[in-house]
């Protein structure tokens, strides 16, 4: 039973609060991400959960058992480290041995399930070789090994897939989703990058200033942020937002910022009209072209092959990236004209960010 | 006169010949033919002038029959005879022998004893800084003074006597040891005020070892349920190793080396007991003026150690090639 649940966990460093009281259930089978800014907390709030860190408060469950007290080794993880800690003196075979061997388990035990792991990973190959010899790729397979070779209930990595190169960790994405998928263990995976936090997650814990800000599926936290530092973190380019205020006229909703006015769906609450408030708006959301009114001047064209990014001024300073087609040339300069798509519009509040609709 | 009037005239305004000169100098320095050049220059005359020439001087010298009470001119040829004189000198071979158990055995204590505290120090969360400075105070102190206060500990009514009264008494043993005249005693007391001095510098190299170990591999290893006994002796120690080379290997250079505590303690006695190589080399010839002698002396040494010291770095570099080795 690998569930691990979390109930007021707090860390500080002197005056500094690292985990800020957070309070979590991670299912059991789970692939979990915690991501967030660095300084966030999300390391520190794995290392607790592996009790490399000892919480100033709060508790953690493993399974049935309070673990707070209970050394690292004690817990029945694995464990991946962001620098993948390899044994530099150790051959890859020793280094995914290490686990068994600390255990006494005998020689022959140890063999088998060293060979059972290097296979899993596709690293068979490389037992004869040290750390040094292996490329980045490799080393990460081997750091896995290490940590499957115990048959741990549970896998913490610590962003793990950051010292590998883009096309790299693509692939290991993949091949960490699959492993997650064969071994059925629960995954709590720390990471800062947004696109592995959607594709590998089955939930994602978003994390800052030492707070859970949203917890979701990757679409949920997508499509509906509970804040406005989570709509900000998640999409690339980030999130547009235009400060402004929610008007009512009868059944119309829309929102004004000084001269533009937009209209908003008729389901925003008539509570919110006259209140101050922040327009977010994803780029793919922003449609630019003819049937639109309200109007901008074009200041940078972005092409990315599939797509192709426009940044605009919509004056006062304001700018906003609209996602177009590939094949629309907009030259900086240019006057456009613009309109959001109404229903994936968000509103935040101005001063603590929450979501409002 | 004239000549150099009309040179400096064809200079640009407001320069002399001088800086002219001058600067074609810096810019022939700088040139990329040249500049690449001169570290090397440097390098090599550094080496000759503090390296190479004495040592030809020294083998020069071992080859002459010469006294420094003597004229130089006095100086005659006499071949390998020196070198024969050193190899079957009685006093020189037990002086070796000596200064290998002396450096062996405070080197050895000096490790351990560095190495512990450098664990107990890297592991301190508190004061780390002020245990550090408290420890390498000893290293700092000039051997003069270090001399002069263990002379004050080991006299037969000191401190270190006053020490050991209250363990030795109850045994029926005198307590007032001659630390300082009784032949074996007096080679304990040079050991363990060499050991004061010198156990500052592994604990050093030890520390900077240690802190250089990733923490990530002590977290990985808890992880995986190691003990602290299984983290250090698999682990820690194993990647120390490096460290530990490099301290045998200084302080052996340094020790092979004893001269200091031996002058100051005992000046080689009681009889010959305590002098150790570097001693007997200085007495041959600053007392007895055998210079000949000395620098036959000196080049034997030079081999023998260096021999000793190249084993060391050989250990130290082989772990490494043979993993280079292996990767290639």
């Amino acid at each position: 039973m690998a569930r691990i649940s979390i109930k007021d966990l707090q860390k500080t460093f002197g005056a500094h609060r690292a985990v800020d009281g957070i309070s979590l259930e991670i299912r059991d089978g789970e692939f979990l991400i915690i991501v967030g800014p660095s300084g966030c907390g999300k390391t520190t709030t794995l290392n607790m959960i592996s009790g490399l860190e000892r919480p100033t408060g709060g508790q953690i469950v493993i399974g049935d058992t309070l673990v707070n007290d209970l050394e690292p080794g004690e817990r029945g993880l694995g464990m991946v480290f962001q620098d993948l800690a390899l044994f530099p003196h150790m051959t890859v075979f020793e280094n995914i041995a290490f686990g068994l061997r600390v255990k006494k388990m005998p020689d022959a035990e140890v063999r088998r399930r060293v060979a059972a792991a290097a296979a899993a990973v596709h690293i068979e190959a490389l037992l004869e070789k040290f750390p040094r010899q292996c490329s980045g790729g490799e080393s990460q397979r081997v750091a896995l090994a290490r940590t499957i070779v115990t048959d741990p209930s549970v896998f913490l990595m610590d962003e793990p897939l950051s010292s590998l190169d883009a096309k790299l960790r693509v692939d290991m994405r993949t091949e960490l989703k699959s492993l997650h998928h064969r071994l059925g263990a629960t995954f709590v995976y720390v990471t800062h990058d947004q696109a592995e936090a959607m594709t590998m997650a089955d939930r994602i814990v978003v994390m800052s200033k030492g707070r859970i800000e949203q917890v979701g599926s990757p679409l949920d936290i997508y499509n509906r942020p509970a804040t406005r530092f989570v709509a900000g973190f998640f999409g690339m380019p980030t999130m547009n937002f235009v400060e402004g205020a929610v008007v009512a006229s009868g059944d119309r909703r829309s929102f004004r910022a000084d001269d533009v006015e937009h209209p908003l769906p008729a389901a925003v609450p008539a509570a919110l009209a006259g209140r101050e408030a922040v327009l977010g708006v994803r780029s793919e959301h922003v449609l630019v072209g003819d049937g639109a009114s309200l109007k901008g001047v074009a200041q940078l064209s972005e092409p990315l092959g599939d797509t192709t990014l426009v940044h605009f001024d919509i004056g006062k300073g304001r700018r906003l990236v609209a996602k177009v087609g590939p094949t629309a040339a907009i030259e900086p300069g240019e006057a456009l004209t613009f309109q959001f798509a109404a229903e994936f519009c968000h509103l935040f509040d101005v001063h603590n960010g929450a979501r409002l609709y | 006169m004239a000549q150099i009037s009309a040179r400096a005239a064809d200079l640009p305004s407001g320069r002399t010949a001088g800086q002219g000169a001058g600067r074609g100098l810096a810019r022939w320095l700088a040139s990329d033919r040249v500049f690449p050049k001169i570290p090397y220059v440097l390098v090599e005359g550094l080496i000759i002038v503090t390296i190479l020439i004495p040592f030809i001087l020294t083998i020069y010298i071992s080859l002459l029959r010469w006294r420094a009470n003597r004229p130089f001119e006095t100086a005659t040829f006499s071949g390998l005879s020196n070198y024969e004189v050193v190899l079957t000198d009685s006093l020189f071979w037990a002086s070796v022998g000596r200064t290998f158990y002396f450096a062996g055995t405070a080197v050895a204590v000096e490790l351990v004893v560095g190495f512990v505290l450098a664990m107990l120090v890297h592991q301190c969360t508190r004061s780390k800084k002020l245990y550090t400075t408290i420890i390498l105070v000893p290293m700092m102190i000039v051997p003069i003074v270090v001399g002069y206060n263990f002379s004050m500990i080991y006299v037969d009514s000191g401190p270190l006597n006053q020490l050991l009264a209250p363990f030795l008494e109850p045994f029926g043993i005198d307590p007032r040891i001659r630390w300082l005249s009784h032949p074996v005693a007096a080679q304990f007391a040079i050991i363990i005020a060499d050991i004061w001095q010198w156990t500052s510098l592994t604990f050093l190299i030890f520390l900077s070892g240690f802190s250089a170990l990733p923490a990530q591999l002590i977290n990985a290893a808890r992880v995986m349920g190691a003990t602290p006994w299984q983290i250090f002796w698999r682990i820690q120690f194993p990647l120390l190793k490096p460290a530990i080379l490099i301290a045998v290997i200084i302080r052996s250079m340094e020790a092979l080396k004893m001269f200091d505590p031996v002058v100051l303690l005992t000046f080689g006695g009681p009889g010959t007991s305590t002098q150790t190589v570097a001693y007997f080399l200085w007495e041959q010839v600053w007392v007895f003026n055998k210079f000949s002698f000395g620098a036959a002396a000196s080049i034997v040494l030079l081999v023998m150690f260096s021999v000793f010291i190249y084993f060391g770095i050989y250990l130290l570099v082989s772990q490494r090639a043979t993993v280079d080795r292996r990767a290639a």
